[in-house]
């Protein structure tokens, strides 16, 4: 703890600006872009009934959003290759910075803001190498960078911060791509791994390999519950015929546990879950897959607990005791156990993910 | 699972009244699988009078040409089922593996219906059923043989599955497709989602078709994979992919309710190239002159799905999904 606040210290401005509350963006629960009906994109806040909260408009499509733990402020990434990420506040639709990665570096997916909101942490890659990059920005004044470290692979896109308020966990998908097109480069060759980082340092806590037969399985994105057990989830790049998990837990420590479906739902995931979430009373674990058109609930311990169908499915929260998930034809269905309900729908596509703004900073 | 990869949906426009799902439903699909329900109640049947490949070939041709009909929806209550009744392609051999641990260990699940419901989806079904009574491994064996009764067992098992099927479709799924919209459907929001997603069961079929019963034993030009047609060894290579396309092909004409010519004459090139193919089991596509005509027909297949996009798809708004296309 001393270190990093010596390192915080080091780089923060002693007072913070008295800011707005999350109530004065309309009380959202859930941050998620999407393409509107006619063609733009936007960011949208949603609460709990699935309605809109804000809509703030966006440039490009987006990937996904980092909520501020406690005032109206979401950083909105850009697609891979990031070229930039845009802090928005969300109270009055201004975007008030604009980031942008080091020279020859780009955003990779997701980024995640610290405890109390000091600072910004973004996946980055090196466009050379696909070498993975964690960006350290000074989130309380002005966004500058402030520090780097290594994320101790190839392609992070997913990163979370354990309860400790120290200890990242970071998703390096292993694969490298082409920074102009994308292509992805070394498909015969991966090794996604999980690493913890300590993020005072960069120094490795601890990683987490899976066996070889399933270095093809990237591991892309990340949910954890309130005790730090990780969910990962993964998009298989091997033979299409393989089926493998999708889904796999961690704790610190321990051996990682792989959640697998019976053979026919494995097969109908068809080798890709888009996004993972623990369910709201944290008893569950759920995986989307957009191209199979579902969603697989899983026990804590692995086993499989069902599947749910919903076209174009992809982004997935914690929500009341079960989930929220969105889709591309824009709905919001709510999942509980194996119920399922329409919340709302829109006439908008939601992009890849719904992000929950932190519950213990958020105003209720 | 390529044809799984394509969820076609996310546009907004509305789509016009003539987007026909109940009749799709009615004289179509919920008759599909009326129709294979009784085709494999009488292969069931016809395995307990006899076993034999000799015999049981007659009633299990008609059970996969009732398949056909409807093999290639991969919805509702089909997602999953498709797979245990269908398990193909096998990229792992998990099929010959399966049955030949079974048959090694004369397993005793075979006289338990119970128990056999939860054998590996790939000694189940079809395909099982397929290598069993066709491939010289196996299709050896007497009436006094373990493999007589694991014949029989998938046969039963195949019929069960077919009745479940049947009537998850007829109780509950026509009802979620047909009530798209209503208050509590979380599966189809509104009407215009069902008639998508039976829209995309068509277009996401014709590729199936095109780029896995006829692309995966067309392989490479330098290295053609014949074992790897569909269900060459009782010689239905060609013959699935041809009913396959007709049952996209009815699809599309019930669902648009209009007619469809370009559609109709992509149809008439498809029976053209089928006709010029010489081994219906794709077994000598080392031949160049072979290896042209499935070609030929594979492009055939992507005609008509090109005619269907641009009769159907089109005039209904329906782009392709946004997530499901994108990948990050």
């Amino acid at each position: 703890m001393a270190t990093r606040r010596a390192f915080l210290a080091s780089f923060l401005a002693a007072t913070a600006a008295p800011g707005l509350s999350w109530a004065a963006a309309g009380n959202p629960a859930y941050l998620a872009a999407a393409r509107e009906a006619d063609g733009g994109f936007a960011l949208f806040g949603i609460g709990r009934d699935g309605q809109d909260c804000f809509r703030v408009p966006l440039p490009a499509r987006g990937h996904a959003g980092a909520g501020h733990p406690s005032q109206p402020i979401a950083v909105a990434f850009a697609r891979r290759p990031g070229e930039f990420a845009l802090v928005i506040n969300c109270a009055t639709g201004r975007v008030t910075h604009q980031i942008t990665p080091p020279e020859g570096s780009h955003f990779n997916g997701h980024g995640v803001f610290d405890t109390e909101g000091d600072l910004l942490f973004t996946c980055e890659q090196r466009a050379a190498d696909s070498e993975g990059f964690i960006g350290i920005w000074n989130a309380r004044d002005g966004y500058e960078r402030i520090g780097e470290m290594r994320s101790q692979g190839i392609g992070p896109h997913d990163l979370r911060l354990l309860s400790d308020g120290e200890t990242l966990v970071v998703a390096n998908g292993g694969i490298a791509t082409d920074p102009e097109t994308r292509d992805k480069l070394n498909l015969d060759d991966m090794h996604p791994n999980l690493t913890y980082l300590f993020s005072g340092s960069g120094a490795v806590v601890e990683q987490v390999t899976l066996k070889p037969e399933l270095a093809q399985n990237s591991i892309r994105h990340l949910a954890l519950t309130p005790d730090d057990t990780v969910a990962f989830a993964m998009q298989w790049e091997g033979d299409a015929g393989m089926a493998p998990p999708l889904l796999g837990l961690h704790r610190r420590g321990d051996a990682p546990v792989l959640a697998e479906a019976p053979l026919g739902d494995e097969f109908a995931m068809d080798g890709y879950a888009g996004s993972v979430s623990f369910s709201g009373d944290g008893s569950s674990v759920a995986i989307t897959s957009p191209k199979g058109g579902r969603v697989h609930r899983f026990a804590t311990t692995g086993e499989f607990l069902g599947a749910v169908s919903r076209s174009d499915v992809c982004g997935l929260a914690r929500h009341r005791s079960g989930f929220i998930a969105s889709d591309g034809l824009g709905g919001l269905i709510h999942i509980e156990g194996s119920q399922t309900r329409p919340l709302a729908r829109q006439k908008r596509a939601w992009d890849n993910h719904i992000v929950e703004l932190d519950q213990g900073h958020r105003p209720t | 699972m390529k044809h799984l990869l394509l969820a076609l949906c996310a546009a907004f426009a509305p789509l016009p009244a003539l987007a026909d799902t109940a009749s799709a439903l009615d004289d179509l699909i919920l008759p599909g699988f009326d129709k294979f329900e009784s085709a494999t109640a009488k292969l069931s049947a016809a395995s307990q009078e006899s076993c034999l490949p000799a015999d049981v070939d007659a009633p299990y041709q008609s059970a996969f040409d009732a398949w056909m009909q409807i093999a290639d929806l991969h919805m509702g209550p089909s997602e999953t089922r498709a797979l245990s009744i269908a398990f193909w392609p096998d990229a792992r051999g998990f099929t010959p593996k399966s049955l030949s641990a079974m048959i090694a260990d004369k397993d005793p699940v075979i006289s338990d219906p119970e128990a056999f419901m939860d054998v590996s989806i790939a000694a189940r079904g079809l395909y099982a059923l397929d290598m069993l009574l066709n491939d010289p491994r196996f299709s050896d064996y007497t009436q006094e043989d373990y493999t007589c009764g694991l014949v029989r067992a998938i046969a039963f098992d195949l019929h069960h599955q077919a009745a479940a099927l049947q009537s998850e479709w007829r109780e509950n799924f026509a009802k979620t497709l047909s009530r798209a919209g209503g208050s509590g459907n979380a599966t189809y929001l509104s009407a215009d989602e069902a008639t998508r997603a039976l829209y995309t069961q068509i277009v996401s079929g014709l590729e199936f078709t095109a780029d896995t019963r006829l692309g995966s034993p067309l392989g490479t030009f330098e290295r053609p994979r014949p074992k790897r047609a569909e269900a060459w060894r009782s010689g239905r290579s060609l013959r699935n992919s041809l009913l396959a396309v007709q049952a996209a092909y009815e699809l599309a004409q019930v669902l648009a309710n209009q007619p469809l010519p370009e559609t109709s004459l992509a149809m008439d090139k498809v029976t053209e190239a089928a006709s010029h193919i010489q081994d219906p089991s794709f077994q000598d596509i080392s031949d160049l002159q072979a290896r042209l005509r499935v070609e030929v027909l594979q492009q055939t297949v992507r005609d008509v799905k090109e005619a269907i996009e641009t009769e159907v798809g089109k005039p209904l708004g329906i782009a392709p999904g946004f997530n499901s296309q994108d990948g990050d």
